[in-house]
């Protein structure tokens, strides 16, 4: 390491942590503190210019299974593999055999 | 542009009722502006009242007040051009009252001009900044007296057609000093009009930033209630509230405006992830920063994974406070934990007994390192709150449920955003 970065460290310990926590910060554009809500550039449109023009006259927000692909409803999932569901299952095959056995 | 030549535009657009060229005329920041105040030496009211009369009035004070503003722009004033501007827009309200809607392209202009330059005192003097932003909110709340008292103009041509998006405003600017709550006495004024159009008669530019700002307003409104502690009952109709606003925000929106799509949906999955509806793929996929955002609350979710949904609610923490949505995505915790029963429940082949020992060593491999009483409890609360039907057998450690739909999907629940 070299002296500069070591003595900036010595300085202002806060400050060189800083950066790698924003780092970790989810970035949103829009989401700067002096930000808001735009100007349209054009005060009317119709609606093939919205979101509605994907729904093919479904009630908007109403999720996949009512016809938004937007959205889903519908998400439970009885095979997840993954490992914490190979943990989960073999930490539960334990217990339930464990239990069999005290029964 | 000469001074003369100035008088002489505003005169033609006047004749021609030509709303676009007198906001483009009234605009401080144009070429024309600069070029006009070049004929005169630091102009003042007393300098300039030789062209009182030069105009019908009181087109010939506004036009004197306009190039008193575009002076104070040019000389790097924000102060003294926001006071000045806010006098140029009441000069006009004395127009504008006595005229039909043709006005209203100039009255809009007018008024983000003013919302403009307050922002520009904020940047300059901070706190007082903060009382321009709330001097504009007041001039532009006549405005929307002004457009609501047009009891003359045919329909098509009512002043009330500006009522909405003047209404946006309004709200924009108070939001803009953290004043929100202010806004609830236009809306109350709004809910007293009967004889103001349908919201959906509107442009929808009007009707996305109406509803955008009632949407937020109703979603910070519930935080409030949360914090003073108020029937549960209220909680749920502002969540409601908001959920129905937004949607029909994000739904009325241009597509081509993403930034605005993007600022809707902030808020609206979060609501709706309460309410069991998750994002799905296609609609993250079009706004990334979002998808950064709450991919991980998601996946977490899908997964009933705890340990994963409370380390990125950590990471995350500090934006969600600056966004206000800490408390919101803080209880799709709850959605988290009913998956994670769930899937005790397939591993356990579906079984309508559970032993509570198994909820607790769920618990223990998601990370939460809770007593098996502790275990017990979060089942009744999932039961008491419909995630789960069944009961639980307190002496034989025991949970039963039901024989069909043991686990409701969340989206079926009646009243998602109560008990929350």
């Amino acid at each position: 390491m070299s002296a500069i970065a070591s003595s900036s460290k010595v300085e202002s310990p806060a400050k060189v942590g800083e950066p790698h926590k924003e780092d970790e910060q989810p970035t949103l554009g829009v989401l700067e503190e002096d930000d808001e809500f735009e100007e349209f550039e054009v005060a009317d449109w119709d609606d093939s210019h919205t979101d509605l023009a994907h729904l093919g006259g479904k009630a908007p927000g109403a999720a996949k299974s009512g016809g938004d692909k937007l959205w889903e409803d519908n998400w439970d999932d009885d095979d997840i593999e993954d490992d914490f569901s190979v943990q989960l299952r073999n930490e539960l095959a334990k217990k339930s055999s464990g239990e069999a056995m005290q029964h | 542009m000469k001074f003369s030549n100035y008088l002489l535009n505003l005169s033609t657009a006047l004749v021609d009722k030509s709303g676009v060229d007198l906001a483009y005329l009234l605009s401080p920041r144009k070429d024309h502006g600069k070029t006009i105040i070049k004929e005169f030496r630091n102009p003042t009211r007393q300098s300039m009242k030789q062209f009182e009369g030069s105009m019908e009035s009181p087109w010939d004070e506004i036009a004197i007040q306009y190039v008193l503003v575009v002076n104070h722009i040019a000389r790097n004033k924000p102060i003294e051009a926001f006071k000045e501007e806010a006098h140029l827009v009441s000069l006009f309200f004395r127009y504008f009252t006595s005229n039909s809607g043709w006005t209203l392209m100039a009255l809009f202009s007018m008024l983000r001009d003013l919302r403009d330059l307050a922002i520009d005192v904020t940047y300059e003097n901070g706190q007082s900044g903060t009382m321009n932003m709330e001097e504009a909110a007041r001039v532009i709340s006549k405005a929307f007296t002004n457009c609501v008292m047009d009891r003359q103009s045919p329909y098509v041509e009512s002043r009330k057609w500006g009522v909405y998006y003047v209404v946006g405003l309004i709200m924009k600017s108070y939001f803009r000093v953290k004043r929100i709550s202010l806004s609830k006495n236009i809306l109350r004024a709004i809910n007293a009009n009967p004889d103001i159009p349908p919201l959906t008669a509107y442009p929808r530019s009007h009707q996305v930033i109406y509803r955008y700002y009632v949407g937020m307003l109703e979603f910070l409104n519930e935080d409030f209630v949360k914090v003073s502690s108020r029937s549960l009952l209220s909680s749920y109709f502002f969540n409601c509230v908001s959920e129905q606003e937004l949607t029909l925000a994000f739904y009325t929106c241009h597509i081509a405006a993403k930034r605005n799509q993007e600022r809707i949906l902030i808020y609206l999955i979060p609501l709706r992830i309460l309410r069991g509806h998750l994002p799905s793929r296609e609609l993250l996929d079009r706004f990334p920063n979002l998808d950064k955002l709450f991919s991980p609350f998601v996946s977490a979710i899908r997964k009933g994974d705890l340990s994963a949904f409370d380390a990125v609610l950590e990471k995350s923490e500090r934006r969600l406070v600056e966004l206000n949505l800490l408390l919101t995505v803080e209880r799709a915790r709850e959605l988290c934990m009913r998956v994670l029963f769930r899937r005790v429940w397939v591993v356990s082949e579906k079984s309508n007994r559970m032993p509570i020992s198994l909820f607790h060593s769920a618990l223990q491999v998601s990370g939460q390192d809770v007593p098996v009483e502790e275990a017990e409890c979060f089942v009744a609360n999932m039961i008491y709150k419909g995630f789960m039907r069944g009961y639980i057998s307190h002496e034989k450690q025991m949970v039963v449920v039901a024989n069909t739909n043991a686990f409701p999907r969340p989206a079926d629940r009646v009243s998602p955003y109560a008990n929350l």
